[in-house]
């Protein structure tokens, strides 16, 4: 049964980071529409500096990477935060400009490859596709337990992270800032017309959500103790997007669940599927599978499992991708 | 130096060419449905293994690009009535129906490669020699792909301009509900649409294997993220749009490539086409009038 | 309203959870009575995915040899696949499931590369031997009890690679490697051999993955005038590059890593080259100096289950990590025979007594052999198919590299034999 304790763990732990992901995307897109679909490049760099500064400096043989610093893990933390924050507001500072909303959507998706390929490229940066490896994990030599117990306490320290910033975001979202911040996704000329900076108010809650991001990156690395390209492709982002769709776009708890299905039950279940045909044939049904999975739970229910609760009687037709409806526009 | 800089523009445009037909098909289908499909890729996969396959029975050489090309089409019409549109009926706006196309891109990606075995399959390659144009050392192949290219962006610029459909399908663009009320038939042209724009899909799925000269399940996978940027940067619905972001992408993409460093040449292109788009007076709020919904 | 759709949510996962708890039961209950499980922990999906179809190549013929001897200890061999789908944060869970419902595994083929450094401690703490694949540079001083390596670290192989093109003569080299994960390891061993061995790097070309075109990088080739590239890629880059490279004329020798000797790469660039590819292309794979009836045995058991392995199945009676695993897989049945125990902390130290060489040990290259000898109560000697087996105190043990090209039905052909003294024998430095 120790083995069963290890898996569970491990799925706490990645269900705690992925809360904090869809908290992160369900601020910046739920409540304030911007569409991040370079989300995954904030996470990553939250993971690559929460790596480097923990490990010894560069050998430079077995693997190559900047910093090396011997920090402590809760400065690493930190510093990944921080690091989640800059690099938001670097991206949004030139994206977040008054565009259309599907070329701002375009332009993060192709960031995120962009930062692919350097990171891929310029080996000496974060040791390219093959990553930074052997980080260590926080006070394990330190802490009386045992490695199970260690997984455990790991875990609960991952959701009490998550609940706090739970809590932050909520109340966040339901201050006057968070309000401004729906007026815009649903008006945004009206919103501008009322005095709302709403670049501003944009870069805000990319800065605010890259933070979480680097957060996550942070949390997950320090614990599976590796971090390379494969674990951050761009495909990654949406992932988090169907799971924040899936528990209903705007709803805090819809975020917690839509977690729980779609990176952690969708992704696991299929796995315990029995072994049949040639090897990789499982594989590959349990990716179609997921697929399947997926569009079945948009089918029955494309608004998410729950909605937003609203004094409207509905969200904008379009969505929020789409431009604010020209009846909007008119009124103001 | 200066035919290094020649040569290079050269490549950058054959490289343009591959990209551009899949971003037109991906722009006319974007531009009219609304529908941001990310199963686009997969159904490129389809429509190469198809040509793939009819090669293998004897239907070689350029036909595969028609073999492809239907393949494509007919795939693409399937999923925009049978999977697009009872989703559009149950609700589901632009952002619901993007993660349609994604779930969709897993299942029928992973569907080939159960299909598949998971091999690579070695497409036959055209027989071609390199000349001297110019500076230029090309092959036919190339050459080819270039004029398909160029082929394609004059024919449907046409049929958007000149022809009664075409305008019908800008009118829709523009503004469906207009357009039904003033009596154009917006169901035969989504249908077209998806015909259209499937044929182009599976058409670019084949022009990337006659030049990679192998396919695999993951080949329109690895392509999209190149096909997604030009088609939206040069402005939904527009091919000459497509086009020309294709070959910025392109071109950039090539000299870096000549002079520079060849890991960061595609950085480069993408960096550019951005920066582009950036300053692009057309990119800000208000260029597109009317309220964006779903099309089907 | 809100609360009830929360309640039937929760319902809903809880039945999920115990969909899985049930499932993992029958599981476990079926595979029990008769039964020890290998578990192959690789990727099986993703971009690395062709690691996953060379190692079953090898261990399906390794099963299936040790199955037709009558199993280990009276029991029968299974296999279970495992995808780490090459990213660490996905092996993770992966293989703590598999931890989780799989109570007869005795033995991992695997992790690989991209997630070792991950895997390796889990699957050492669990207890479970490992045949590893990874090429880091890290396990050459590996610690890690439960870890063993047959694959010869990724600097060697590039050494091997630079001694032959110093054998053929060749004076100006053209680097041309992905930026993938796997050619990112290769990479350093061969541009520090170059060094060692002081031959000129005229061009040195890093393809990014999958892109539709590399005119401008060939071109940069074709300009520097090499005499041989050596390379390694993911097979569609190198299809796409190496067809460019051709239609500009500017094709030269090409020799490959061991990683390019595995069939996508080589149907890719097959198809590229036409016929030059059978005489242009030369490969640097592990081999044992002169074919043995371990060999024989090998290629008659991937035969026997060719319905079984991936297609095409004559390309594992070559590939060369097909034959690393199978070699490994039946050191690790025989080892089991030798302590008369399916507990992996018991047989675990014993794996090299059945495979070092040493003093009155009698030489079997079969399963078959091996468990008649030890049942006469003989030591034994385990020659594989890869050649002398022999695990230093770091539990690394590589042998020769052969140079081979390919037939058109993708055999390798003996060109030479690199021989694991003169590659130990080069000064590299940093690789």
């Amino acid at each position: 049964m120790t083995a069963w304790s290890y898996y569970i763990a491990t799925l706490t732990v990645y269900f705690g980071v992925n809360v904090l992901s869809g908290l992160s995307l369900n601020l910046q897109f739920g409540y304030a529409g911007v569409v991040n679909f370079g989300y995954i490049i904030f996470q990553s760099v939250g993971a690559y500096i929460a790596a480097v500064v923990v490990l010894g400096p560069s050998s430079g043989t077995f693997q190559q990477y900047v910093f090396g610093a011997h920090l402590p893990f809760g400065v690493a933390l930190l510093l990944a935060t921080a690091a989640g924050a800059v690099l938001s507001l670097l991206i949004g500072l030139f994206s977040l400009r008054n565009i259309r909303r599907d070329y701002q959507a375009a332009i993060l998706l192709i960031i995120s490859l962009i930062a692919t390929q350097v990171v891929q490229g310029y080996v000496p940066l974060f040791n390219g596709s093959n990553g930074v490896t052997g980080i260590p994990r926080p006070l394990f030599s330190t802490l009386p337990v045992s490695l199970q117990g260690y997984q455990w306490a790991y875990a609960g320290w991952v959701l009490a992270l998550a609940a706090i910033v739970y809590v932050l975001v909520r109340w966040l979202s339901r201050s006057p800032w968070g309000r401004a911040l729906r007026a815009m996704r649903d008006q945004e000329d009206a919103a501008a017309a009322l005095g709302l900076n709403v670049t501003a108010l944009r870069l805000q809650v990319f800065v605010i959500g890259g933070a979480i991001a680097g957060l996550s990156g942070g949390l997950l690395v320090e614990y599976i103790g590796a971090w390379s390209p494969d674990a951050w492709g761009y495909a990654e982002t949406f992932v988090i997007f169907t799971a924040i769709f899936v528990g209903g776009l705007g709803n805090y708890a819809g975020v917690v669940l839509g977690v729980l299905l779609v990176p952690i039950l969708f992704l696991e279940l299929p796995r315990f599927l029995p072994q049949v045909g040639y090897p990789g044939l499982m594989d590959s049904i349990e990716w179609i599978a997921i697929g399947a999975i997926w569009m079945l739970c948009l089918y029955v229910r494309p608004q998410g499992l729950f909605p937003e609760r609203r004094n409207r009687a509905r969200r904008p037709a379009a969505g929020p991708l789409a431009e604010p409806r020209p009846e909007q526009v008119g009124a103001v | 130096m200066g035919s290094t800089l020649v040569s290079a523009i050269g490549f950058g445009v054959v490289l343009a060419s591959i990209i551009a037909v899949a971003a037109m098909g991906f722009t006319i289908q974007f531009g009219l449905t609304n529908v941001l499909n990310l199963s686009f890729g997969a159904v490129m996969t389809v429509a190469a293994f198809s040509a793939y396959l009819a090669n293998e029975h004897g239907v070689g050489g350029w036909s595969g690009l028609a073999v492809g090309g239907l393949a494509g089409a007919v795939l693409t019409l399937v999923l925009g009535r049978g999977i697009f549109k009872p989703y559009a009926r149950r609700g589901a706006h632009l952002f619901e129906m993007m993660m349609v196309t994604l779930g969709l891109s897993l299942v029928i990606n992973y569907a080939i490669q159960a299909i598949s075995h998971n091999n690579i399959y070695q497409f036959a390659v055209l027989p071609s020699r390199p000349f001297q144009l110019g500076s230029i050392l090309i092959t036919h192949t190339q050459l080819v792909i270039v004029f398909i290219s160029a082929a394609v962006l004059v024919a449907l610029e046409s049929l958007l301009r000149l022809t009664k459909i075409g305008r019908a399908l800008r009118a829709m663009a523009a503004d469906p509900e207009l357009a039904r009320a003033c009596g154009i038939r917006t169901g035969r042209i989504v249908v077209l649409t998806w015909l259209l724009s499937g044929f182009l899909c599976g058409m670019a799925g084949v022009v990337y294997i006659i030049n990679t000269q192998s396919v695999g399940y993951t080949t329109g996978q690895l392509f999209l993220p190149l096909v997604v940027a030009a088609a939206i940067l040069g402005g939904a619905g527009s091919p000459l749009g497509a086009v020309l972001a294709s070959l910025i992408m392109g071109i950039v993409t090539e000299v870096v490539a000549a002079f520079g460093s060849d890991a960061y040449s595609t950085v480069a292109g993408f960096g550019i086409l951005v920066l582009v788009l950036l300053s692009r007076p057309g990119s800000v709020r208000g260029g597109q009038s009317g309220h964006t919904q779903l099309t089907l | 309203m809100h609360v009830r759709k929360i309640r039937v949510a929760l319902v809903a996962c809880g039945v999920a959870a115990c969909a899985m708890a049930v499932v993992a039961a029958a599981q476990g209950g079926r595979a029990a009575g008769g039964k020890v499980t290998v578990a192959g922990v690789i990727a099986l999906t993703g971009s690395s995915d062709f690691e996953g179809q060379n190692q079953v190549g090898g261990l399906y013929p390794a099963i299936y040899a040790i199955n037709q001897a009558g199993g280990v200890n009276g029991d029968q061999v299974v296999f279970k696949g495992v995808d780490t789908r090459g990213d660490p944060a996905d092996a993770l869970p992966a293989v703590q499931q598999m931890l989780a419902t799989t109570s007869n595994l005795v033995a991992v083929a695997g992790p690989d590369t991209s997630s070792a450094p991950t895997i390796v401690p889990v699957l050492n703490q669990a207890k479970i031997p490992m045949m590893a694949v990874a090429g880091e540079s890290v396990y050459d001083r590996n610690t890690a009890p439960y870890f063993w390596r047959l694959f010869p670290p990724d600097a060697a192989n590039g050494t091997a690679m630079v001694l032959w093109a110093k054998r053929k003569g060749y004076k100006r080299v053209a680097a041309v490697f992905g930026t993938d994960s796997g050619s990112q390891g290769d990479k350093p061993g061969v541009i520090a051999s170059l060094k060692a061995l002081h031959i000129q790097l005229v061009a040195n070309v890093d393809l990014t993955p999958t892109q539709p075109t590399y005119l401008s990088s060939a071109r940069k080739v074709l300009a520097a005038h090499p005499d041989v590239i050596m390379t390694e890629s993911d097979a569609t880059t190198a299809g796409t590059f190496f067809g460019e490279l051709k239609s500009l004329g500017g094709l030269v020798p090409i020799i490959g890593t061991e990683a390019t000797f595995t069939s996508p790469w080589l149907t890719a660039v097959k198809g590229a080259l036409g016929s030059d590819f059978l005489t242009d292309y030369t490969g640097l794979i592990t081999a044992p100096s002169k074919p043995t009836a371990a060999v024989t045995e090998y290629r008659h058991a991937v035969t026997a289950v060719k319905g079984q392995e991936p297609k095409p199945w004559q390309s594992y009676l070559s590939n060369p990590f097909s034959i690393t695993y199978y070699d490994g897989m039946i050191a690790v049945a025989l080892a089991m025979v030798a302590t008369h125990s399916n507990d992996p902390k018991v047989f675990n130290t014993a794996i090299p007594s059945v495979t070092n060489p040493g003093k009155g040990k009698k030489i079997v290259y079969t399963f078959a052999a091996g468990k008649a000898a030890l049942a006469a109560g003989k030591h034994i000697e385990y020659v594989g198919a890869t050649g002398l087996i022999n695990f230093d105190k770091w539990h690394n043990s590589f042998g020769n590299q052969e140079a081979v090209k390919s037939t058109s039905s993708l055999k390798p052909v003996s060109l030479g034999v690199v021989t694991a003294q003169q590659i130990q024998a080069v000064p590299v430095k940093g690789a």
